[in-house]
């Protein structure tokens, strides 16, 4: 266990009253996802929409994909995220899923995987609560997502002696979410990675945002004494020093990764048995083949 | 978890979430209690709360049912 769920869960409705202020990230995150949605050329009756409440109901909305999406249900591991949802909502719990076998026909995920303990276990889940030939897409940070924050706190601690502590939440590193995805049983899975780079005035408006999102630490090996305001003040000289523009803002990057896979159907387009092609790979490209010496076992 | 508090007039759960919900712990199909507003798990012996329409799916804020 790295995160503690009951702080994830706290800061998602801490935050939840002022979350429609800072969505920012959320809201692209959604869109993008939406956009693979109006890609395929089918509705989609039951469709579930988790870590997006409320306060991205316009980006929904808004959005061509709505018009393909007949039933709507809204999920968060907060209920306070989905206080005034338009749709039916559900609290849950993205490691104990209380959804039952081939409910869905859509399940699209935002920005809150990263804080499952097991990620391959809750798309697991996800992927038995989807149809047979039902369509997921998922949205997580990862990453290099803070790494100028975490540089910045890294150099604080140890230019005043103490040791390195795990002030940022660790993102999945150079993760591939399509490796992910297929581990879970998904078919068709594919990846790829949105670098958001969104700019400061100082380190503390960046921190100001990250609890409006409901971002923040929740390690269960965080710290549990509140630094200094001097430690922060430093952190935030080190940040500027290191990363700063010239106009005296400064840079944080996030890394959105998408995926998108299938839910298994037999009638899915699989990959052919090796050594069942009916003609050589020399016919196809109209060369000549030449024996390497090697047989085929 | 003993809430003595009278609710208002409880929104009625949306049909479409009880077709799509099991219990987290048992897997399996709950009860609707409109009375009480709560998902009942007789295998888990417990009850989820629903508040403002909201099922609460989490064992941690369930109620624990007797035998």
């Amino acid at each position: 266990m790295v995160f503690d769920r009951a702080l994830v869960r706290q800061h998602r409705t801490s935050s939840a009253a002022q979350f429609g202020d800072y969505a920012y990230l959320h809201a692209r995150a959604l869109d993008d996802l939406l956009d693979r949605v109006c890609l395929i050329t089918r509705d989609f009756e039951t469709c579930l929409i988790m870590g997006a409440g409320p306060a991205l109901a316009d980006a929904l909305d808004h959005h061509d994909a709505r018009a393909k999406m007949k039933h709507i249900i809204t999920a968060d591991l907060s209920e306070a995220r989905l206080r005034g949802s338009p749709y039916p909502s559900l609290c849950l719990d993205e490691e104990r899923l209380p959804l039952g076998e081939a409910r869905f026909d859509l399940i699209i995920s935002v920005l809150h995987l990263h804080w499952t303990n097991d990620p391959v276990g809750a798309l697991i889940q996800m992927n038995y609560a989807l149809k047979p030939d039902s369509f997921f897409a998922s949205a997580l940070l990862g990453g290099k997502t803070l790494h100028e924050l975490r540089h910045a706190l890294h150099a604080t601690d140890e230019a005043q002696g103490r040791a390195q502590a795990r002030r940022i939440s660790p993102f999945a590193d150079t993760m591939d979410f399509a490796q992910l995805l297929s581990r879970a049983g998904f078919n068709m899975p594919v990846s790829d990675i949105d670098r958001v780079n969104v700019r400061f005035g100082n380190a503390f408006s960046l921190m100001r945002d990250l609890r409006g999102m409901g971002e923040t630490n929740a390690l269960i090996e965080r710290p549990r004494e509140v630094p200094s305001r001097d430690y922060f003040l430093e952190a935030s000289a080190r940040y500027h020093d290191q990363f700063g523009h010239e106009d005296g803002k400064i840079p944080a990057t996030f890394e959105i990764i998408h995926g998108a896979a299938w839910a298994p159907h037999p009638d899915q387009p699989k990959p052919k048995r090796p050594g069942s092609a009916k003609v050589s790979l020399a016919e196809a490209l109209g060369t000549q083949e030449i024996s390497a010496g090697d047989k085929a076992g | 978890m003993n809430e003595t508090t009278t609710k208002p007039a409880a929104k009625d759960l949306d049909p479409k979430l009880l077709e799509v919900l099991v219990c987290p712990v048992t897997r399996e199909t709950l009860d609707y209690d409109r009375a009480s507003q709560e998902l009942i798990s007789r295998g888990a012996k417990l009850a989820y709360p629903i508040r403002e329409g909201v099922p609460i799916m989490l064992p941690e804020e369930a109620r624990e049912l007797e035998d």
